[in-house]
């Protein structure tokens, strides 16, 4: 599974990955953080759809609703995973990383500073477009929000 | 074959008691011992009579809403029928089938009736002769218009009455008698319709021998409620109230004689009111006789569950039953009545009372929102679609049938609540506190409409309340449970 999100997580496409600055990206692949930042924005949309699909026993719901359920998806989902993603970067086991973040001629602090917020905004993307699938998939067996988000 | 009950409602009362029943019906209450079919029979000469139109009227909105559900078993689904109906198996409803027609009673005087004019003034030369008919009629009554009823005198009824056993409807009633069929006869002993009517109805039952299938309908079992004076009227004129106690008794009288002792009967409840309170507007008949709906024609109507309920076909003696309830008080409301009849009473009148409340202030806030009110649900299969959309609320059949029935059924609550004694089950409530709709009782936690709203859309896919052919299938049914479901959870009936 790690090798999976590493794939993404390391998809320069995304605009994540830098080779420059590898001894992170291999930190963060050796503790398995991509298993646990790719889990943050599988499960917790699917836990928090779950929950409003099924559990939310509130009949009246409206479309606002649905988008504020969305919305608190993505922030949940940003902030474990920026949580997740400084913890993993600053407080590793890896003292080569720690002290070439320490070194400030490196340039590994300004670029692990930042980490945290890409990891954060590319989970919280993600959150948003699983949780419109989940959605999606979800409300055909709802029984009392299959009308949202339409 | 579906076993049939005739109930015949006599005079102003007898038209109130089948109302009871409709309402009781409707709300989801059903005769025991196979009775599959209802087929209420109103002989009343007062055509304009207010309550009798009012009755027909509530008994064509509840085919009219029957026939559009399909398979109903909670709400309407005890099935009622005209005569009519079943001598040509037509499905189409017209209430005026549920009256037996009075002939040459529209235009006439009772003296036009029976032929006075004709007589001779002459007793020493003439075989039948006026002076005789004035011994048994006053001029009063011989002036009297037969349009509006007997205006309360028996001796006139007896003989208007004695020609409905003649007439078609009567003779397709015994052409539809089958074995197993019962008849139930509804009327009051301090009136002249009603106190007229039964005798000589149950002596036609038993007795008339050109009836078609006499051979059955003579022995077939045969139930009936009289009721003794419980109410009063508010003016003393042609029709005086201060004479319905003295009435009843020589009536009882009668019955004791020619009834009870014979055993002509299977069953004969007597229900009443001594030293009643309540006042009705004075009206003769006509469209102004409207009386309040009141707490003792309900009780009648339960009359008729017992009776089907109980009745002994081998037993050769008439049993004669009183209907009592355990607290006196001016309030009833259902803890006041005996455990059984609370039973009847309080699952079916509830569950139907949160229907039409729920529809009158629940509804505005679910239409078009919650999920079984919508029919356009995107990426979602037809079968998981509501049919019971805005178009449906908008629809004709749904305000001239469902709408018209409930009020009914309001007005029918309210009359029985403002009346004496009062039966007040139920306490105003609002959206915001509708389970609290029982009095006396207070359920935990959210006591809004949205518990019912929650069951309808968990029903809303249930594919044994949908039908696209019956409109009114879906409404019927899903109130049925989801009202049963809510009002059990929150232990809001007695049991």
């Amino acid at each position: 599974m790690n090798e999976l999100f590493a794939a993404i997580y390391e998809n320069t496409w995304f605009g994540i990955y830098d080779t420059n600055f590898s001894l992170i990206f291999a930190t963060l692949y050796d503790n398995a953080s991509y298993t646990k930042l790719g889990l943050s924005f599988l499960l917790i949309p699917l836990i928090c759809w779950l929950l409003f699909y099924y559990f939310w026993k509130y009949p009246y719901g409206k479309i606002w609703h649905w988008l504020a359920w969305l919305f608190i998806t993505v922030v949940l989902v940003s902030s474990i995973s920026f949580g997740i993603a400084n913890s993993e970067i600053f407080a590793s086991n890896n003292q080569a990383l720690n002290d070439a973040i320490a070194d400030s001629s490196t340039g590994y602090q300004g670029y692990a500073d930042s980490l945290p917020f890409k990891y954060a905004l590319f989970n919280g993307s993600a959150a948003l477009l699983i949780g419109i699938i989940y959605s999606l998939l979800m409300k055909q067996f709802s029984k009392i929000q299959m009308h949202l988000p339409f | 074959m579906a076993k049939k009950l005739y109930i015949f409602g006599i005079g102003g009362t007898g038209s109130r008691v089948l109302k009871a029943l409709t309402m009781l019906f409707a709300s989801g209450a059903r005769l025991e011992n196979g009775f599959e079919i209802v087929i209420p029979i109103i002989i009343d000469p007062d055509t304009s009579n207010g309550d009798l139109n009012r009755t027909k009227d509530i008994l064509r909105l509840y085919q009219e809403i029957r026939n559009q559900v399909d398979q109903p078993n909670d709400f309407f689904s005890q099935e009622i029928k005209t005569i009519n109906e079943l001598t040509n198996n037509s499905p189409v409803v017209n209430p005026d089938y549920f009256q037996f027609k009075l002939k040459d009673v529209d235009q006439n005087t009772f003296n036009q009736y029976i032929g006075f004019d004709s007589l001779s003034e002459d007793f020493t030369h003439s075989m039948d002769d006026k002076n005789f008919v004035r011994l048994l009629y006053s001029e009063k009554n011989l002036r009297s218009n037969l349009d509006i009823g007997f205006k309360g005198n028996p001796n006139m009824g007896s003989i208007v009455l004695n020609q409905f056993t003649n007439s078609d409807d009567f003779i397709k009633f015994g052409q539809t008698f089958n074995d197993g069929d019962a008849i139930f006869i509804i009327n009051s002993i301090f009136g002249g319709t009603g106190a007229a009517g039964f005798p000589l109805l149950l002596k036609n039952l038993r007795g008339n021998t050109n009836l078609p299938r006499y051979a059955k309908i003579s022995i077939a079992p045969i139930g009936g409620i009289t009721y003794l004076p419980y109410f009063s009227l508010n003016k003393q004129d042609e029709i005086n109230a201060e004479s319905f106690e003295e009435k009843a008794k020589i009536a009882i009288d009668y019955y004791n004689r020619t009834i009870i002792s014979q055993n002509k009967i299977n069953t004969l409840y007597f229900i009443g009111n001594r030293g009643n309170t309540n006042h009705e507007e004075y009206a003769v008949g006509g469209q102004e006789q409207k009386n309040k709906a009141h707490f003792l024609e309900l009780a009648g109507a339960l009359s008729i569950f017992d009776f089907c309920k109980s009745f002994n076909v081998n037993s050769q003696t008439t049993q004669v039953k009183e209907f009592g309830i355990e607290k006196i008080t001016e309030n009833i409301s259902f803890g006041d009545l005996n455990i059984e009849n609370a039973k009847q009473l309080s699952s079916p009148l509830t569950k139907f009372k949160l229907y039409t409340e729920y529809l009158n202030k629940g509804l505005p806030k679910a239409l078009n929102i919650a999920r079984w009110t919508k029919s356009n649900i995107k990426l979602v299969t037809g079968s998981k679609q509501s049919l019971l959309d805005k178009n449906y609320f908008n629809s004709a059949e749904y305000k001239t049938q469902i709408l018209a029935f409930n009020n009914y059924f309001d007005e029918w609550l309210k009359e029985m609540k403002e009346n004496k004694p009062s039966f007040c089950p139920f306490e105003e409530i609002g959206a915001d506190n509708a389970l609290e709709l029982v009095k006396g009782q207070i359920p935990n936690g959210n006591k809004s409409f949205k518990s019912i709203d929650i069951e309808n859309c968990l029903l809303t896919d249930n594919i044994s309340i949908r039908s696209k052919e019956k409109k009114h299938t879906t409404l019927i049914k899903m109130f049925g449970k989801s009202t049963q479901e809510v009002l059990s959870k929150r232990k809001l009936l007695i049991r």
